[in-house]
This record gives structure tokens, C-alpha cells and sequence, in this order.
């Protein structure tokens, strides 16, 4: 028998039974759907933090003392001594010391707790930030330990909802500051803690935390590679706190050393492996599709019995019976697949609408391999479930068939 | 097609079973028969003699017990369920009692079914031999009809236009008229007449001694085995009135 007309004969079988091949298809369709959708979720949540994350750059490193990391507790790991060693080092680019000031911010009525970074101007560098009104602290603002504050674009809005914030005082525990910036949101959810923080400059800050000699965290951007940087970074802090770790065991450290990169790869296969998940549980559906497709071939088998016995007898082999079930089950199966991918990418699209009402940068992710895999998937079952309706029919005999009633 | 009167069909104690559950149902008992290419046979017998059974293994549909079967002095033992298939595709076809119809498809459609399953036959040549076929059995006018808009007997004449379209060496007709009303019937016969008439060898089974009159050749089976092999009363008839005229 030819190919084309292999074909035609099935398509031809499925075409006599339309709404049953429609309704066979429907767990198909549901399965692939669901596959498409979830993966379509995943896979647009995982672009949307990885957006997030990269947005501060992906040479970012941040440098914490363990107490910091495992307590919420700063501690006197990092001192200005490694800060300077740290902006040494070759493979670094900036630096941005931090002193968290733990102190209430205040104007008039208004009142906040929020993070205030004492720092050094280039971490707005390192993190992108651009002032949205007023200037950022310059250099000559810390040596001379200026009272200046910058605010960000969340702050800005808790302490000055009505007012234009520039020149205006606001208080930091007991001291007066004037505010002569603010700094563009961010605006991801990831980096809201940032948006609500007051910036001042680490001078002062230093000065109000009793003229520490520690800092909680570094910020700073490599030059070149970031495994050479990590490495260096590393290797500094172990010598200069008399650390012997040759094993490399980040349990013997007492800092952390972090990459932006490092963080986007532990963020991505977070997400890889929720997607994977969502996937794993909706492609269960698909087989249950499949199941559903193997049921209906058996009742079109039995129903077939004579057409296939009257096949037999004007000259069909059993490969061509066998054949003409198996293609009409994987053509079920496509067909179901392909309008699974249609209505999963197209309720994608209606979520990922709803939900840029509420995340705005959020991107429509459509994972190509997801769609090829799950349509092949769909064959597979077709295949699959198809051989053995397929098998029985083939090896019916003509007369046995032609008999059946 | 063979040469007309050489040997196309010979059977040797042929005997057929049924199995079921262990429990053996002999049907048929040392058939011993003989079938030349060209001739008209009628298989006669009551219910239950065995005659469709002899006609299905005849006709490479059922297996035989034991015995010998040649067809066109190949035993048929040595072949396999793909030689069987391919004689079915070539050499043979059916005309069924129930017709065997596709359903909710066209007369054109069923007729060309088995063209599909030829080997030899081109693509594109199905169409105009299925047209063919079907004027042969004078329903090109229905030609795009479903098969459940015709009547009984132009199904039966669809059926027959199925069974010539592959111009089988020999058309085995089960019951032909068994389903159908007398004018039907006839309308029926005398296209088997035709194609008799066109060479091809015809086996018909019936338990009806006016349709078996229209073959050369009437064969009696009861419980299974031969009974009687004559000449048709009516071919008698008609070679005598020949020899006569003559």
C-alpha cells in the first residue's frame, strides 16, 4: 500500500467518525495544553526574576560577613582594612563599602524604619541607580561627612506623599539631614527593599555607629573574569583573617563572596526545576490522554471489526491494517497536540496579560522545547497506546473478522 | 487470466475444524474437488452444510485442517499471510451475502478500496477503471451516493463492481442474492452471468436451485461433504438444444 494512501485511508477513518475522534482528542488537547501553559508560567517567572537579578549587573559581586548572612546580626568580620585591600586587588573595578545604620528616618509626622546604607557613591553605580530629582552624594560629601541624604523612589513617597523632597530636612536617629536626592525605582519586587531605603554618606554613618571600624558589606564590581575575581576575593579574606581553608570549604570562611552570576545560576535552576515540576505534573495529564486515545482505538476496533475483515479480504496485509490504526491513533494525538499548543499558548498569553497588570516588566515566555516536546510526547503516546488496538486488529483473521457481530 | 479449462483449483482431503475451548466441531470431511479456470460452479447445500466454509478457504479467507489445497498447482500450505493477501488483492475478490459495504461511503469510494491494496495497479488508473466497473454494473449515475442511500440490490451491484474492478481470475460469490427480492435477485444474476461471460471464473454458493441453475457446474454438499458434482440442468439444456440446432 502507498504512503499517500496509508494516509488517506486513515484520515479517511477518522473523517467517518468526527465527533468521536474529536472527543478522543479532547485528553490530548487538555494534556498539551496544560504542559504549554505550565512551562509557558514557569518559564516566563524564571525570565522575569532573571531580569530582576541581572539588572544590577552581571560583574556584581557583594561581599557579607557570615553573621550577617546566617543572623540578620551584623558583626565585625570586614573591616576598612579589607576594604581597602579588596580595592587592591586587580580584579576589582569599584568598591562600595556599607555600614547599615540601624536608626529611625523621620519628617514632621511622617516616620519610617527603613534600611539606611551608609556608603560610598559608587554604589549607585553598581547597581544602576540614576537620580530621578536632586543630585547623588559626591565624593566631597564624605570626606567632609556632609549631612546630606538620598532617598529612594519608594521613601520618597512614605515621607514627601505631597512635597517636593530636595532641600528639605528630614531627621536620622538624632541627627538633621538635608535631602538633596532622589533615586529612580528600580521598580521589580526584588529590589523594593532597595526602593525604600535612605541613602547617606558612609562617613557619617560611621561617625553614628561610633566610629566603627567594621563595615557589613561590600559591594563592588570585577574587572574581567568572575571566577578569577571570586577566587582573588577569597584568597584575600583568608589571608588577611589568618583563615586556612585549602579545601575550599565555604564553611571555614567568615565571609560570604557572591556573584551576581552566581545568584542568577542558584535563581535559574530554582525556576528550572519548578517548571519542570509544573511540567512533569500536566504531562501526567497527557497520559492519562493517552490512555483515553488507547481506550477509543479498542472500541473502534471492535466497532471496525468487519471493515477491517472486508479490508483482509480485497488484499490488505496485516502491516497495512496495523499501519492504517497506528497513523490514525498518532494523527489523533498531533492534531490533539498541535490544538494544545494553541489553546495553552493562548491561555498563556490571557494569565501573562492579567498578570502585567500587576508585575509590569513581567515577559511572555513561550518555551519552544516545551511545545516540541510535548507534541512529541503526544505522538509517542499515540504510538504507544495505538500498537496494541493496532496489533489486535491486524492480527485479526478475515473470516474472523468478517464474522464478527 | 489462465488460459480457459486448465486446472485452477484442486482440492485433496480437504477437512475443516472448528476449536473452541478444546472442544473439536468437524465441519468439513475429505473434500476431493477440481475447479478449471473459466468455469461457472455453484457450491449447493442446505444451512449448515458447510458450503460457505469450503467457498472461505477456496477463497484464501479461512484455513484448512488438513488436506491439500492448489491453487494454480501451488500448494497453499507453503504460503504465508502475505502471499494469501496479495492472491486476495490479485487474483481473487468476493461478492458477500451481507454485501460488506463501507459505511457512510461513497459507491466510487468502496469500489476503489480494493485498488488500494493492488500492487500492480497505478494510482493513476484507479479512477477510471472504478468508473469503469461501476458503469458495468449500471450505477455510474449513483456513483457519488453513500452506500446507505442505495438499495438493496444496488448494493449487492456495488459489491459486484468492487469484486471486477481488480479483474480477479476468479469472483467468489457468497449468497449473492440471499438479501434481496426477486427482481433484484435476477438483476443480480445477470451480472454474474456477464462476468462469467468476460472470462472470469465464478464460484457461487447458494441454497437457492434457481440461482445454482445459472452455473455449468452444480456441486451438493451435505454435513460437510461432497454429495453430488452435475452439470447444471439448465446448461444441459441449453448444450443439448445447441447440439441439436446444429
Amino acid at each position: 500500500m502507498l504512503p499517500e494512501d496509508l494516509i488517506g485511508v486513515s484520515v479517511q477513518g477518522l473523517k467517518r467518525n468526527i465527533s468521536r475522534s474529536l472527543l478522543t482528542t479532547l485528553g490530548i488537547i487538555i494534556g498539551v495544553g496544560s504542559v504549554v501553559l505550565m512551562v509557558s508560567i514557569g518559564a516566563s517567572f524564571q525570565q522575569y526574576i532573571l531580569d530582576q537579578v541581572s539588572q544590577f549587573g552581571q560583574n556584581t559581586f557583594e561581599i557579607q560577613a557570615k553573621g550577617l548572612e546566617q543572623q540578620g546580626q551584623p558583626t565585625q568580620a570586614i573591616t576598612f582594612g579589607d576594604v581597602e585591600a579588596v580595592r587592591k586587588l586587580s580584579t576589582v573595578q569599584s568598591v562600595a563599602p556599607v555600614i547599615f545604620v540601624t536608626e529611625r528616618v523621620a519628617y514632621g509626622e511622617e516616620e519610617l524604619t527603613p534600611f539606611v546604607f551608609a556608603t560610598t557613591k559608587e554604589l549607585f553605580d553598581n547597581w544602576g541607580f540614576q537620580p530621578q530629582l536632586g543630585r547623588l552624594f559626591t565624593d566631597a560629601d564624605i570626606q567632609s561627612a556632609s549631612n546630606v541624604a538620598v532617598l529612594g523612589g519608594l521613601a520618597v513617597d512614605e515621607l514627601f506623599p505631597n512635597e517636593d523632597p530636595i532641600g528639605k530636612r528630614i531627621t536620622i536617629g538624632a541627627r538633621k539631614f538635608t535631602v538633596v536626592g532622589v533615586l529612580e525605582e528600580l521598580g521589580s519586587p526584588l529590589a523594593q527593599t532597595l526602593d525604600s531605603s535612605v541613602y547617606m554618606p558612609l562617613s557619617v554613618g560611621k561617625s553614628m555607629m561610633g566610629s566603627s571600624l567594621y563595615v557589613d558589606y561590600i559591594s563592588l564590581k570585577s574587572r574581567g573574569s568572575n571566577d578569577l575575581t571570586k577566587a582573588d576575593l577569597e584568597s584575600l579574606f583568608r589571608q588577611r583573617h589568618s583563615i586556612v581553608n585549602p579545601e575550599n570549604d565555604p564553611e571555614k570562611d567568615d565571609v560570604v563572596v557572591r556573584s551576581m552570576e552566581q545568584a542568577v545560576s542558584v535563581i535559574s535552576s530554582v525556576t528550572l526545576g519548578m517548571t519542570i515540576f509544573l511540567g512533569l505534573i500536566a504531562g501526567i495529564s497527557l497520559l492519562v490522554g493517552g490512555i483515553g486515545i488507547m481506550n477509543i482505538m479498542l472500541v473502534s476496533v471492535s466497532e471496525r471489526t468487519k471493515e477491517i475483515g472486508l479490508r483482509k479480504a480485497v488484499g490488505a496485509k496485516k502491516q497495512d491494517i496495523l499501519l492504517q490504526f497506528l497513523l490514525e491513533a498518532i494523527t489523533l494525538t498531533v492534531i490533539g497536540g498541535l490544538i494544545g499548543v494553541l489553546c495553552g499558548a493562548g491561555l498563556a498569553y490571557l494569565l501573562y496579560l492579567i498578570a502585567r497588570q500587576f508585575l509590569q516588566d513581567l515577559p511572555f515566555a513561550l518555551s519552544m522545547s516545551a511545545i516540541l516536546l510535548s507534541v512529541s510526547m503526544a505522538a509517542g503516546t499515540g504510538l504507544a497506546f495505538g500498537i496494541y488496538p493496532a496489533r489486535k486488529a491486524a492480527n485479526l483473521s478475515p473470516m474472523e473478522a468478517l464474522r464478527w457481530e | 487470466m489462465s488460459s480457459k479449462g486448465s486446472s485452477l483449483i484442486e482440492a485433496k482431503k480437504l477437512c475443516k475444524s472448528y476449536f473452541n475451548e478444546g472442544l473439536e466441531t468437524p465441519v468439513l470431511f475429505d473434500i476431493d474437488l477440481t475447479i478449471n479456470s473459466g468455469e461457472f460452479v455453484a457450491i449447493m447445500g442446505p444451512s449448515g452444510s458447510g458450503k460457505s466454509t469450503l467457498m472461505h478457504i477456496l477463497g484464501f479467507l479461512d484455513h484448512f485442517t488438513s488436506g491439500s489445497y492448489l491453487f494454480h498447482d501451488e500448494p497453499v500450505l507453503r504460503m504465508n499471510d502475505d502471499d494469501l493477501a496479495k492472491i486476495r488483492a490479485t487474483r481473487v475478490s468476493f461478492v458477500f451475502q451481507a454485501f460488506n459495504l463501507l459505511p457512510r461511503t461513497s459507491v466510487l469510494e468502496n469500489v476503489l478500496l480494493p485498488l488500494l491494496y493492488h500492487p500492480t495497479i497505478a494510482a493513476s488508473e484507479r479512477m477510471d477503471r472504478a468508473m469503469k466497473a461501476i458503469a458495468t454494473v449500471g450505477l455510474t449515475d449513483r456513483a457519488k451516493y453513500l452506500s446507505n442511500q442505495l438499495s438493496g440490490g444496488q448494493k449487492q451491484r456495488v459489491a459486484i463492481a468492487r469484486a471486477l474492478v481488480t479483474e480477479p481470475e476468479v469472483i467468489f460469490a457468497d449468497e449473492p442474492t440471499g438479501n434481496l427480492d426477486s427482481v433484484s435477485g435476477r438483476q443480480v444474476m445477470e451480472a454474474v452471468q456477464q462476468l462469467h461471460e468476460h472470462g472470469h471464473t465464478i464460484i457461487l454458493v447458494t441454497h437457492e436451485r434457481t440461482t445454482a441453475e445459472h452455473a455449468e457446474r452444480i456441486i451438493h454438499i451435505r454435513d460437510g461433504r461432497i454429495q453430488e458434482d452435475t452439470k447444471s440442468f439448465k446448461r444441459r439444456l441449453a448444450k443439448e438444444a445447441s447440439t441439436l440446432a446444429k
